[in-house]
């Protein structure tokens, strides 16, 4: 019997989720700035600052963006380490990379590698990087456990993973709007937007069964991690999960 | 939201002193402020200090103080007479916590300087002119609010004020 996992609310195979989520992106990759700016109301920039500033990272440290998409983490990083370090911006996506090299470039920043990976196998050896980051990528893995402890691999002990991602809000009156918003409006935009209502349609649907704070926490700690914590913002519609390699 | 302020303070302290911190490289501490929501992990790894909530880990060691010591600390007041006082509670290797409180000690840094950078000159040597007369008080957090009340109600009779009036 083969095995399934969900893409969106639906039950496909194991082996087809990894095609089906470069779909999504190859069809959404050059409008994707603009649609979070959109769909966010510019939130997920206030989001990603958080995230960098959270991260410790100084200069002359090593950091992967797993999942850069466009870069927005990579350009903060290469600022932060400087010349002495290095930023590696990752994607699974070959399209979602063209548009994180373009971004960079319009944007003066260089000296940033790119590299097309799979979270779940990450082609760098132990003990590589001080910092791991993956911002809106970890609900479209379809192993997460596996590429939970891949990160922990990669890592430097002392090292640190950022996992900024959708998740559960406990506020009743966030929450009905919040699924009104997600599953009428949203859908709709992409397919102004982007000319593609399916994908965003997915976007609303892979959020709910990404995993809630607390279980996210126990999948960090269960990979190797010795310290998780998490701070929910914008009332828990996204979490920052941070976990420590000791 | 506080042990974020505590970790970016405590990073960018240790990065603008110079302070070296490999000795406590390895070292997780339990720190509790008594008088603050303060209740975190010192991991202190990779040179780097990381402040979490999640003290679920034991820790190296237990430090209980009140803010005031803590600020007492980094101006060089002697760990021994601190805790032969009962200012401070100490639960684990106390090496350890020697090792954060040698820490604290080589920072050296002009907060006033560092402050006139987003404030200006003035601005900045008035709030550490505050500071200063915080710091003399048994209770600095009570003095604050009080300071803050009186600007707000009297801003005349604010120690701001003070050379205006005379």
């Amino acid at each position: 019997m083969n095995k399934t996992t969900h893409f969106g609310f639906k039950d496909v195979a194991t082996d087809d989720k990894q095609s089906l989520v470069r779909g999504v992106f190859d069809s959404v990759a050059s409008k994707y700035d603009l649609m979070n700016d959109v769909l966010s109301f510019g939130a997920h920039r206030l989001w990603k600052r958080y995230t960098i500033a959270s991260s410790n990272v100084k200069a002359g440290d090593k950091v992967l963006d797993i999942a850069g998409g466009t870069g927005d983490l990579a350009i903060e990083f290469r600022k932060k380490v400087g010349d002495a370090g290095q930023v590696v911006l990752s994607d699974i996506n070959a399209a979602m990379l063209d548009e994180g090299r373009k971004n960079l470039i319009n944007n003066g920043i260089f000296g940033v590698e790119f590299v097309q990976l799979n979270a779940q196998q990450i082609p760098f050896a132990d003990n590589t990087f001080d910092c791991v980051s993956i911002a809106f990528g970890l609900r479209n893995v379809t192993d997460k456990d596996q590429a939970l402890k891949e990160m922990h691999r990669i890592l430097k002990p002392g090292g640190c993973l950022l996992i900024l991602e959708f998740s559960k809000t406990d506020s009743e009156f966030l929450k009905k709007f919040y699924d009104f918003y997600s599953f009428s409006v949203m859908p709709k935009l992409g397919g102004m937007i982007a000319d593609d209502e399916e994908s965003y349609q997915y976007l609303a649907e892979s959020i709910r069964k990404h995993p809630d704070q607390e279980t996210l926490k126990s999948m960090v700690l269960d990979a190797g991690f010795g310290f998780c914590e998490y701070h929910n913002l914008s009332g828990g519609i996204v979490a920052l999960h941070k976990g420590i390699k000791v | 939201m506080q042990h974020f302020v505590l970790e970016q303070a405590l990073n960018y302290l240790i990065d603008q002193g110079n302070a070296d911190l490999s000795a406590l490289n390895g070292k997780t501490l339990y720190f509790a402020l008594e008088d603050l929501p303060i209740n975190v992990n010192f991991v202190c790894t990779n040179d780097r200090i990381f402040v979490t909530t999640d003290t679920s880990a034991g820790a190296d060691v237990d430090i209980k103080l009140k803010s005031s010591v803590f600020l007492a600390l980094f101006q060089g007041e002697d760990l021994t007479e601190l805790l032969r006082q009962d200012k401070i509670v100490i639960h684990g290797d106390v090496k350890t916590a020697q090792l954060l409180v040698d820490l604290l000690q080589q920072i050296d840094i002009d907060f006033e300087e560092v402050l006139s950078k987003y404030t200006g000159d003035i601005v900045a040597h008035q709030i550490g002119k505050l500071a200063k007369s915080f710091k003399a008080s048994d209770n600095p957090l009570e003095a604050l609010k009080d300071e803050l009340t009186t600007l707000l109600i009297a801003p005349t009779k604010s120690k701001l004020f003070k050379n205006k009036d005379a």
